[in-house]
């Protein structure tokens, strides 16, 4: 914890968050808190319902039951104004960057900031380009995403989240498609904007290397339920099966549990 | 699936089909005075006139190359009937009253849906994919603002002018024809032309265009939107938005013109 009060003033605040589509659950009754200027990491296998969960704090998707209350304002029931206000003070690092290829670089950086501020032209350009020099590109304003690598289009991505300087940095899968200098490169960026600005993290993602390295607190969905939210010393010492499975990277055993496919082949073969 | 089943679920298709429609049409003119010039966010404008020319280069030739066509085979066909009856020469007004009351505009929405309809829903589509859509709306844009009203104003300032443009080529063919044939010469063949067309046919048509290009945007819009998944989601997109555009701009046609008949516009002089 970076300060003792953090503890107590959590900036996202998830209870009995219960998703389902159609009969199936995604999530299931999820209670989390993000506290003010912590790295949380959000771990979990693909289908565990990490996506969804994140989609839920954005405002994107709107949970069945079960309150999310982000800067003290419950956005599941909130009207698309004060959502809009929300959103003013969230910085979104999407997994596939989500440029948008008809602008250059610099373009992408400076939009929210021609569309949602009053500033002067100059004042942009200066911002842009000191955000963009914050995550390493200031030489790369005037491309176009589509001639950056993977690597560089997820900085432009975070220039663009943190434009607007928010309070609270999204982030799906960083490291997901890059390879491991320059994922560790991103790792360091995420925790030196936390450190310099004091931006509270969520971090989604399965690579347990990076969550190990850049998180306060990890916090693991399984199948839709949040199966442990611990400080990451704690965290990998623990005994629970499931998790256990997860950092020592064991896979399922082949034809156990219900689903499994040489149980329901035999199955076939008795009857 | 039962039979009741089977029955129903077009209708439930097509309902859901027109809400969704209603919903964005009214969203799309809400926003569209933001992409006006002058009164609007002039960025906005930039786009729309991209918009413009970008609908409108893809169909030019297409519009443009039908109508030459299909105004050659209707003046041949039509002549065939009518030098039967000596009246060679009222070809002119066969092509003329077709092309300006029905076929300009319908060509050219034709040309148009399976240019830009398809264009649109692939190029929504990958926004949704990529997660464009998504980062516009967390960043407390409106993506109607981005995408759909420039692309909105854009055909309804391009589809009309391509109708123009591809009812000239119509008739233009039934002149290269006559001339061929029967030696006519173009100072008649235009005179002949603007006694046979009315001004109040030209602004049914542009009227119609402007229907048209709405639909066309729309369902290619819509069709976008509906992308979820992965890229192969967008090849399937781009199909239905042409098949589904094609359809609906040629019952729009008739319910059009119908409704214009029974007005008594469709009366000649």
């Amino acid at each position: 914890m970076k300060n003792a009060n953090a503890q107590f003033d959590p900036i996202i605040r998830m209870r009995e968050v219960t998703v389902s589509y159609g009969s199936r659950r995604v999530l299931d009754s999820v209670s989390l808190d993000v506290q003010r200027g912590e790295i949380l990491v959000l771990l979990g296998g693909s289908g565990s319902g990490k996506t969804t969960l994140l989609k839920q704090v954005l405002g994107l998707m709107k949970p069945n039951t079960g309150s999310i209350v982000v800067n003290g304002v419950d956005i599941t029931s909130c009207g698309p104004s004060e959502l809009a206000a929300v959103r003013r003070h969230i910085g979104v690092a999407f997994q596939a960057a989500a440029l948008f290829n008809s602008m250059s670089v610099q373009e992408n950086v400076a939009l929210p900031l021609q569309e949602l501020t009053k500033l002067a032209d100059s004042t942009i350009s200066l911002i842009t380009w000191i955000k963009l020099w914050m995550v390493g590109l200031a030489e790369a304003a005037h491309l176009y995403p589509s001639e950056l690598s993977g690597g560089m289009r997820k900085r432009a991505a975070i220039a663009r989240a943190i434009a607007l300087d928010p309070q609270i940095l999204v982030f799906d899968e960083p490291s997901a498609g890059l390879d491991p200098i320059v994922a560790a490169g991103l790792d360091e960026l995420i925790i030196f904007l936390n450190d310099i600005l004091g931006i509270t993290i969520l971090v989604v993602t399965h690579h347990l290397e990076s969550a190990f390295r850049i998180a306060d607190r990890i916090a693991m969905l399984h199948q839709g339920h949040l199966i442990a939210v611990d400080e990451k010393e704690r965290f990998a010492g623990t005994t629970h099966p499931r998790i256990r499975q997860f950092l020592d990277r064991k896979p399922d055993a082949v034809g156990s549990g219900e689903q499994g496919f040489m149980t329901a082949y035999l199955k076939e073969f008795q009857t | 699936m039962s039979f009741l089943e089977q029955i129903g679920r077009p209708f439930v298709l097509w309902a859901e089909d027109a809400g969704a429609l209603t919903l964005q049409f009214g969203a799309a003119l809400w926003r569209i005075p933001k992409a006006l010039p002058i009164l609007g966010n002039r960025r906005r404008w930039g786009a729309t006139l991209e918009q413009v020319l970008a609908i409108g280069t893809r169909a030019l030739p297409m519009a443009c190359t039908m109508s030459l066509c299909i105004g050659f085979v209707l003046a041949l066909q039509g002549a065939a009937e009518l030098r039967r009856f000596g009246g060679v020469n009222y070809v002119v007004n066969l092509v003329a009253v077709a092309f300006i009351r029905e076929l300009g505009a319908l060509v050219t929405a034709i040309a148009v849906s399976g240019r830009s309809a398809s264009a649109i829903s692939a190029e929504v589509g990958t926004m949704v994919v990529t997660e464009e859509m998504d980062a516009l709306r967390v960043m407390g844009l409106n993506p109607v603002d981005f995408t759909l009203a420039p692309r909105y104003l854009g055909a309804l300032i391009a589809v009309p002018c391509l109708t123009i443009l591809s009812t000239i080529s119509g008739i233009f063919a039934a002149y290269v024809f006559l001339s061929l044939s029967i030696d006519m010469s173009f100072r008649i063949y235009s005179r002949a032309v603007f006694e046979a067309i009315l001004a109040r046919d030209v602004w049914l048509t542009l009227i119609k265009s402007v229907v048209f290009a709405t639909i066309i945007v729309h369902v290619g819009y819509l069709e976008g939107l509906r992308v979820s998944g992965g890229p192969d989601a967008v090849g399937r997109a781009t199909t239905t938005a042409v098949v589904k555009s094609t359809f609906l701009v040629i019952v729009a046609d008739l319910a059009a013109t119908w409704f214009f008949y029974m007005m008594g516009w469709s009366a000649a002089g």
